[in-house]
Formats: C-alpha cells, structure tokens, sequence
C-alpha cells in the first residue's frame, strides 16, 4: 500500500516534470485527470507489477499525451517571470474568498444587530469570484496555486493515519452540517424578521441557497464562493446566539442574586422614635460596620463648601436648597417629611412612628 | 498492418462517440473504448485526446468527489461535440465506403 503511494507519486512527479513547459493551468488540468488515472490503476496492478510496466516511463507518457493533445514538443522550460505574475487573477480570487470567508464569521458574530456588515464581505466575493468565473467548474488555475496545494495536502492525510480518519468521518458529516447551517442560518433570519425585514430577506434568502450550494460546490468549484462563506455566517450566528444567550442568563441571575443596595435609589432616610418624634444626627452602618452612605450628590454643597464636614452617613441629611444661584444646607429638623414634605410620608410617616421600628434597631457598632 | 497509425486519425471520433450517451472521466472512455474493440487505445493518447476535444469547445468538464483517492474529473459532450460528432461520422462513413470500393476492386 505505502509503496504503492510512493509509486504513484514518483510517477505523477515524472509527469510533471516532463510536462513542466506548459502553462500551469494547461498542466494543472492535466494532473487532474492524470493523478485520478494513475491512482486507480495502481489499486488494479498485481503483486510484482509497476506502475512503468503498465504504463511505460511518465516521460514516455507525457510524450505521448503532448502528442494527442495537439500540444507542442517539449521545449526547455521558459524562465517564466514569477515576480511580475505574483498576483495573479486565480490567486487573487483564492485569497478573496479566504479573507471574505473570514470577515464574514468576524461580521456574522455581529449580523445579528447591524446585518448591513455583511455587505463588505459580500462586495468582496463578488468580486473575487467574477474574476475566475470563465475559468471552469474544475478551477485548475487555484487548485494549481502553492498555497492551495499546501492546504490540499494538509487535507489529505496518509492513508490509515488517525487524521486521515478523523477527517472522513467528518467529510462523512457534511451533508448533516449543510442542514444545520441552513437551520442556524434560518434561525438568524427569524431572529432579523422583526427588525430589519431587509436583512432578514438576505439571511433567509442565504439560508435557502445554502441548501443547494453544499452539495453543487462538491462538483462546481465556483459554489465554493457562495457555500465558504455561508458555513462563516452560520458559526458566526451561532457564536452571537450562544454570546446572548449566556449574557441574558448572566443578567437574570445578577438580578435575582443582587438586589440593589437601599441607600443608592433612597435620597434621605429619616427615623422616628417610638413616640413618633424625628430622631436627628442618627449614624447609620451595616452588619460591617461600614458607614450606610446616601449617593454624593446629597451629601453637602460641594468642594467649596465653608461647613465642617459632615459623615456622609448621618440621616436626615441636610437638605439643598438652591437660591438665587447659591447653595444652602437647611437644617435636617426643618425639613422633616412628616410635617413639612409629602414625599416620604406616604411610605414612611404613615407607618413608621406607629410601628415597632425601634432607632435600637440600627445599633452605630462605632 | 499497425492499427495504431489509424486510430491516431479517428481517435476523436471514437471518443466523441463513446461520451455520446454518458458522461466519463478519463479511465472510464478509456475502457469502454477497449470494451469496444480498440485494444490498443493508449491511455495517454485518450488522456491528450480528452484534453485537445475540451481545448476545442467540444467537451465541458465537471469534477465528481470521491471517497478514496482524488477527485474525477468527468467530461461530457456539449452541443458543438455533438454536431462535429455528426459531421464527422459523415465524413468516416464517404471515406470509409470510398476504401471499401477500391479494397473490393483489388479483391476482385
């Protein structure tokens, strides 16, 4: 089996050398059908036979496909000018599709709120692609170029490897992962509908076509440009819907185990005594013995203020007046709620000095 | 008499008319060319043949995943293969009759 490969790839290597004056694309298209030939009929020689015995030397080969193929004799290889063909049209087209493959999984993680992202990739595929459209279902010319013979070979592992096993399982897989894309690509679009019907329209109408491009691109090559792309959007939906989902968990649970500390949505707090009579200067602190501070901005009058600091934890807090452009603390007593001010007294006048909320309940542990 | 010099001639004929039916790759025309009687059909010769016929707009090509080894790559022929199909059928048969008549005169 192994010598068998090494066969076939010694033989394609001749080939190849013996065809090396042609165009790479010419010679590309070739070793494509040629490599398919030469590795079925090593699977059929016998057990002492050669790949030369049944096919005579690659050179002889070669010279004899030149010759059917109306190609002309072999010539030296022309020194072909490979800094002047560096970016070519087909490698152009490749990284195209590379790079708009992966901006469309960064802008597909970000669809969902601004589907309009999606546009850049697009523009970018179109154009990539229309350079290489007139070239063939096959695209001998990109499948010719180093970079994607390098990620071919990655691809294909030996024979009987565990990658290579792990590989065809889930080559095995992708008639599966076309439904689930179609279905991720579906959902984005429902999750789109009742905000942008534009781009719902574009997700659903990918989602759709998706479905027929996974197994049309095994055969056109081109379709490569619609279902890469498309595969990027589904992981990047999925990332976003998994991202919301876990944010959304997160919040509720915040919500439910942290409620808001009471002195941040209260402006002052007043106490009474049992008899009903507003307790003044009282110092507040928690189980800590950390002071209870009101926010800052009813603590005084600002930096500068000329009254001696007062501990932002004493209740009632004074009370800012702002008159004729200058800051007031009024005395605390003056402006108790439950004879002057009607805003606390709903909650707390009208029950408070009845109840049995002692001020011992709020013991100063300084 | 070499039937190799003669196939050169003719071997466009001959692949043109074994993709008629059904699309193939390349060991496929090269089989049902050998399952019709020419033995001695190089598989490079069809190889370079296929090419020439595709290089001519007579053949469209589409590549056929495959789960062991590489990809196929199958020809079929479009309408331009299939009226040079016609004409040169024509001309095979003229020329053909035209050998036979001067073989049956020296028979005779």
């Amino acid at each position: 089996m192994n010598t068998q490969a090494l066969g076939v790839e010694y033989y394609l290597a001749g080939m190849r050398a013996a065809l090396d004056d042609l165009p790479p694309s010419e010679v590309a298209e070739i070793m494509e059908d040629v490599s398919a030939h030469v590795a079925e009929l090593s699977t059929e020689l016998g057990e002492n036979e050669t790949l030369e015995q049944r096919l005579g030397p690659p050179e002889q080969y070669a010279q004899e496909l030149r010759q059917a193929a109306g190609y002309p004799p072999r010539t030296e290889r022309m020194p072909v000018t490979t800094k002047g063909t560096l970016l070519t049209r087909p490698r152009a087209a490749a990284w195209g599709l590379a790079i708009a493959t992966g901006i469309t999984l960064l802008a597909g993680a970000a669809a969902l709120r601004e589907p309009g992202i999606l546009l850049l990739p697009g523009v970018v595929l179109v154009l990539s692609l229309a350079l290489v459209h007139d070239r063939g279902p096959a695209q001998p010319e990109i499948m010719a170029l180093p970079e994607t013979r390098k990620v071919q070979q990655w691809l294909t592992p030996e024979a009987g490897t565990p990658a290579e096993r792990a590989l065809t399982y889930f080559r095995s897989l992708q008639p599966a992962w076309w439904l689930v894309r179609a279905g991720l690509l579906g959902l984005g679009a429902v999750l789109l509908a009742g905000r942008d019907i534009l781009g719902f329209l574009f997700v659903a109408a990918i989602a759709v076509v998706s479905v027929y491009a996974g197994p049309r691109a095994k055969i056109d090559r081109r379709w490569l440009w619609f279902s890469l792309p498309a595969s990027a959007l589904a992981v990047g939906l999925l990332f976003q819907v998994v991202d919301a989902t876990a944010n959304n968990l997160a919040y509720n649970t915040s919500r439910q185990s942290y409620p808001a500390p009471i002195t941040q949505s209260y402006e002052n707090i007043y106490a009474y005594d049992e008899n009903g009579k507003l307790l003044t200067n009282v110092l507040l602190y928690d189980q800590r013995g950390n002071p209870i501070n009101a926010p800052h901005q009813y603590y005084g009058c600002g930096g500068g203020d000329p009254q001696p600091m007062i501990p932002a934890n004493r209740y009632p807090r004074p009370k800012i007046d702002y008159e004729n452009g200058t800051c007031y603390t009024v005395t605390p007593s003056m402006s108790a709620p439950s004879s002057t001010s009607s805003t606390p007294s709903s909650s707390s006048s009208g029950s408070t000095p009845s109840s049995s909320v002692s001020p011992t309940s709020v013991s100063p542990s300084k | 008499m070499d039937t190799s010099q003669l196939l050169k001639g003719v071997l466009d004929l001959a692949v043109l008319a074994v993709l008629r039916k059904d699309d193939g790759y390349g060991y496929d025309v090269v089989r049902r060319l050998r399952a019709g009687g020419l033995n001695d059909v190089g598989d490079a010769s069809v190889y370079g043949t296929l090419r020439r016929l595709y290089n001519a707009g007579l053949l469209t090509s589409y590549v056929v995943p495959s789960e062991e080894g590489p990809h196929r790559k199958y020809y079929s022929i479009n309408e331009t293969g299939r009226v040079r199909l016609a004409e040169s059928r024509e001309t095979w048969r003229s020329f053909a009759s035209t050998l036979d008549g001067l073989l049956g005169e020296v028979a005779a």
